[in-house]
């Protein structure tokens, strides 16, 4: 039951990242990307990553779609947008077939070389928590989040300083 | 190979198929930004894939939040800088970021 559902939400993921590629309208665009997420979001979680389910959700589904339907509305691309309807369409019109050829070269691939991978058992992380393994084995991961998230706040900060001759 | 791994294999192959079409099909600096990011959900699939396969997901959840930390880094600031690109050039079309200078 949970394969059947894991497989239908990565076939979607694939529809609305399709969907995403083909929109002209770029709000349109960004809730694709937000229902992308939110897919993922699901598939982590019935994959057993929890915690990564939850920051996939919140994170990325919501403040990242809130970012760019902020972009989009500062930028009114709509109103500058040069390319019309008819032209858009011709750009992204080879897309699905790219995936479709794509999909099945890797399928030809992986049947003629027999590509083979089965899940394993691993014994090496049995008894710890998600927790234990974030907080007292990755902890360089933890400090270079850290490092990461005040570089891009300080980033923000400088983009959108006042000038001083304003 | 089983029918689970296979798929989530193949929808990963996609997915940075498609994010590398609209990077190279598109002009317009925002779709540029949401093509990056479409390829960053196909990195963070291979990576909970890789946790099936070797049986434990506690590493790859690990890895996957330093993934969102910086996914989210990149889209404010690449955001930002397309705010700004558009506040200098009333554009966001890439072809008309001719003028560097300052």
């Amino acid at each position: 039951m949970n394969e059947t559902i894991l497989l239908i939400c990565l076939a979607f993921i694939v529809i609305a990242a399709i969907a995403c590629a083909m929109f002209r309208s770029m709000l349109k665009c960004a809730v694709s990307l937000a229902v992308v997420s939110a897919l993922l979001a699901c598939v982590l979680y019935l994959m057993g990553a929890t915690w990564a389910a939850l920051f996939e959700l919140s994170v990325c589904a919501g403040l990242v779609t809130v970012v760019f339907a902020s972009a989009i509305s500062l930028t009114s691309t709509s109103r500058h947008q040069p390319e019309n309807e008819e032209e858009h369409r011709k750009r992204v019109a080879g897309l699905p077939f790219i995936l479709i050829a794509t999909g099945m070269m890797l399928m030809v691939v992986i049947a003629a070389t027999g590509f083979h991978i089965e899940p394993q058992a691993n014994a090496a992380l049995v008894g710890l928590s998600f927790k234990d393994v974030l907080w007292n084995m990755r902890q360089a991961d933890v400090l270079g989040q850290i490092i990461v998230i005040l570089a891009g706040a300080f980033a923000v900060a400088i983009l959108f300083k006042e000038s001083d001759k304003a | 190979m089983n029918t689970l791994t296979m798929a989530m294999l193949v929808t990963a192959f996609l997915l940075i198929v498609t994010g590398l079409f609209m990077l190279v099909r598109t002009n317009n600096l925002i779709r540029i930004i949401i093509a990056v990011e479409i390829v960053m959900k196909a990195i963070t699939l291979l990576l909970i894939l890789a946790g099936y396969i070797n049986g434990s997901e506690l590493l790859p959840q690990a890895f996957i939040v330093t993934v969102i930390v910086i996914e989210v880094v990149v889209a404010v600031v690449a955001a930002g800088i397309a705010i700004r690109i558009y506040r200098h050039n009333g554009d966001l079309d890439i072809r008309k970021l001719n003028r560097l200078n300052g």
